[in-house]
This record gives C-alpha cells, structure tokens and sequence, in this order.
C-alpha cells in the first residue's frame, strides 16, 4: 500500500460515483492539502471529504514554505511553455508533495498531467486520473465487472466526466 | 534545444487539447449558456474554449464544486 | 504508560461522550462546511482538521464548538 494526493477537480468528480470509496483499497490514505480542501463548498461534496478524513481514508496535507515556494516556482515554469495549460497552486502542491514524499498524484487537472510529462524533475511523479484508477481497480478484480468498458462508461454517466477516446480504448483493451 | 521526446509530446498535448475543445464546443447546451448572466455565460465560454475550470469559476464568482455542477447542467463535459 | 487499546478505549469515550452532548438540532441548521465540520469534530476531536474543513481559525471553530454544546474531552 502506498500514499496519495488529491486535487480539487479529482475530489470533486471522484465523490459523485457511486463507487467513490474504492479508492481506499488502493492506497493507505489520500492526502487532502489544505489549498484544495479550501476551494471545496457543497454540501455532498464536503460531506464525503469529511467523513473520509474522519475514517482516515483521506488526511488532510499541511503545505509547509519549502512546498509552497517549489509550488510557486512550478506555477511559473508552466506559464513559459507556449500553448500549454498552466498549473496553479492547488495541483503544484500535489506535484511537488508527489516528487518529494513518493505520492501518487490523483488529478484531473491537464496542465499537471502536461507538466509532469513535460518538465524533467517531475516527470517520475506518478500521476494518476479517475481512469488510471479504475483501471487498477478492475486490473486487481477490485470491481468484479464482466464488461470492463461498461464501468469507464458509468463513471462518465455519473460525474459528467469523459475519457479521452484513444486512452479510454487503450486501457479497456489492456483489461 | 528541446529533445525529439519532449516536441513530439508537446504536440501530442497540444492536439488532445484541440480534440477536447471541438468536444465541449459540440456537447455544449448553447441555449442554457446563452440564457446564463452575464459572468457566468462568459465563464461558461471561456471553460468551452479552454478547459480551465479554476479561472472560469473565478470568473463565475463561485466555487469550483458549484462551477463544475454548472457545468454538468451547461452539457459541457470535463474531457481529461 | 497507557497502550494502544487503552488510548482507542478512550477515544471511543470520549466520542460518546461528544456524540451525546452535541446540539444535533443546531448542527443540522448550519452551512454545509460548517455541519460537515462540527460533525467530523464530533467523531474525532481533532480540532484542527475540522476548522480547516469550515474554513475558520482553530479559535474560531473553537467558538463553534461551545455554541454546538460539543464538549473538549481530554
């Protein structure tokens, strides 16, 4: 078992599926930082969030200066790259907090997808989106699902969320 | 200078952003945007054109929780 | 020195003790952060978290807490 770190978008989208608390079979908790949980209102979603961190599934993430001011100097460093999505505060943290403790990083933000493919000190973060996870989750029979794509295809139906198509075929093909 | 690796996946992002905006342009309720006020119809076409839901909350005056929602009831699907 | 069961012993305590004094009726009446705040203080104690989780300062949510009849049990 292993460590997590959650972004706003992720958290938000992630609590609307039925089978949200899957997740926690996968890691030992998923941390929570405090500029995420900040940007959190309604009431389902800071319901689920609460209730985790009191189970310990979630735990919450004090940034400390030293992540803070990487995260800022990423927030920069994205801006320099034309044409591609920035990052802002909430998901530097979680990338910085994946470089440096190991996390894996759960985002559905593009702009940190892009700057951890892009930059080369973060490229061995591992960064995951809903469809990673519900890909371990079936990999590791963690759904029992006998139609693979009919489970990518209800958390679409549920959150709103769609998977780019080539990545969506690609990993229902792999199961 | 930048590596083969590094160009060939700057532009594969930069086409899977393209793909995504022709997405949420087509799967967009138009007519409830149009319907919106003001700040939130130009957050709703600024999220349609670039996927960012922070600035376009902001620009909404809401949260992101509730933007995202909005969202939902816009048609305008998150694509990541 | 008090072990594990003895500590999770006393925290089982003191969450009954919490569970049963708090004013349900004002908890339910409040913004959704702030319900799900007084809420998580009421299963853990843990201070902090919660006033992170209503946005408000430690001594602010403190303030909430005692309005919220939800005792410190230490």
């Amino acid at each position: 078992m292993s460590f997590a770190i959650a972004d706003t978008c992720f958290l938000i989208d992630w609590s609307s599926w039925r089978r949200r608390n899957l997740l926690f079979r996968l890691f030992t908790t998923v941390f929570v930082p405090e500029t995420v949980l900040r940007e959190v209102e309604s009431e389902d979603v800071v319901e689920w969030i609460a209730g985790s961190l009191a189970s310990g599934n979630l735990s919450l993430f004090t940034e400390t200066p030293d992540i803070l001011g990487e995260a800022r100097h990423l927030v920069e460093r994205t801006r320099l790259i034309p044409r591609v999505r920035g990052v802002d505060i909430p998901e530097a943290v979680c990338l910085v907090a994946g470089r440096r403790r190991g996390y894996t990083v759960l985002t559905e933000n593009r702009g940190a997808l892009m700057a951890a493919s892009l930059l080369e000190e973060y490229r061995g973060v591992k960064v995951w989106r809903a469809l990673e996870i519900i890909y371990e989750l079936l990999r590791r029979r963690l759904i029992p699902a006998e139609s693979p794509a009919a489970v990518f295809k209800e958390y679409e139906k549920e959150t709103g969320h769609i998977f780019p198509k080539g990545d969506l075929e690609n990993a229902v093909r792999r199961l | 200078m930048q590596s083969e690796d590094y160009e060939r996946k700057l532009a594969r992002w930069i086409r899977l952003e393209e793909e995504a905006r022709k997405i949420r342009r087509s799967e967009a309720d138009w007519k409830f945007i149009e319907e919106q006020p003001a700040r939130v119809k130009a957050a709703l076409k600024y999220y349609v054109e670039t996927g960012d839901i922070r600035t376009s909350s902001r620009m909404a005056e809401m949260s992101i929780d509730r933007f995202r929602k909005l969202l939902r009831q816009a048609r305008i699907p998150v694509i990541v | 020195m008090t072990d594990i069961r003895g500590w999770l012993r006393l925290e089982e305590e003191a969450r009954k003790i919490r569970r049963s004094e708090a004013d349900w009726k004002f908890i339910e009446e409040q913004p959704a952060r702030v319900k799900a705040a007084l809420k998580y203080y009421v299963e853990t104690g843990d201070l902090y978290v919660a006033s992170r989780i209503a946005g408000l300062t430690v001594e602010g949510f403190n303030n909430l807490r005692k309005r919220a009849k939800i005792p410190n049990v230490i």
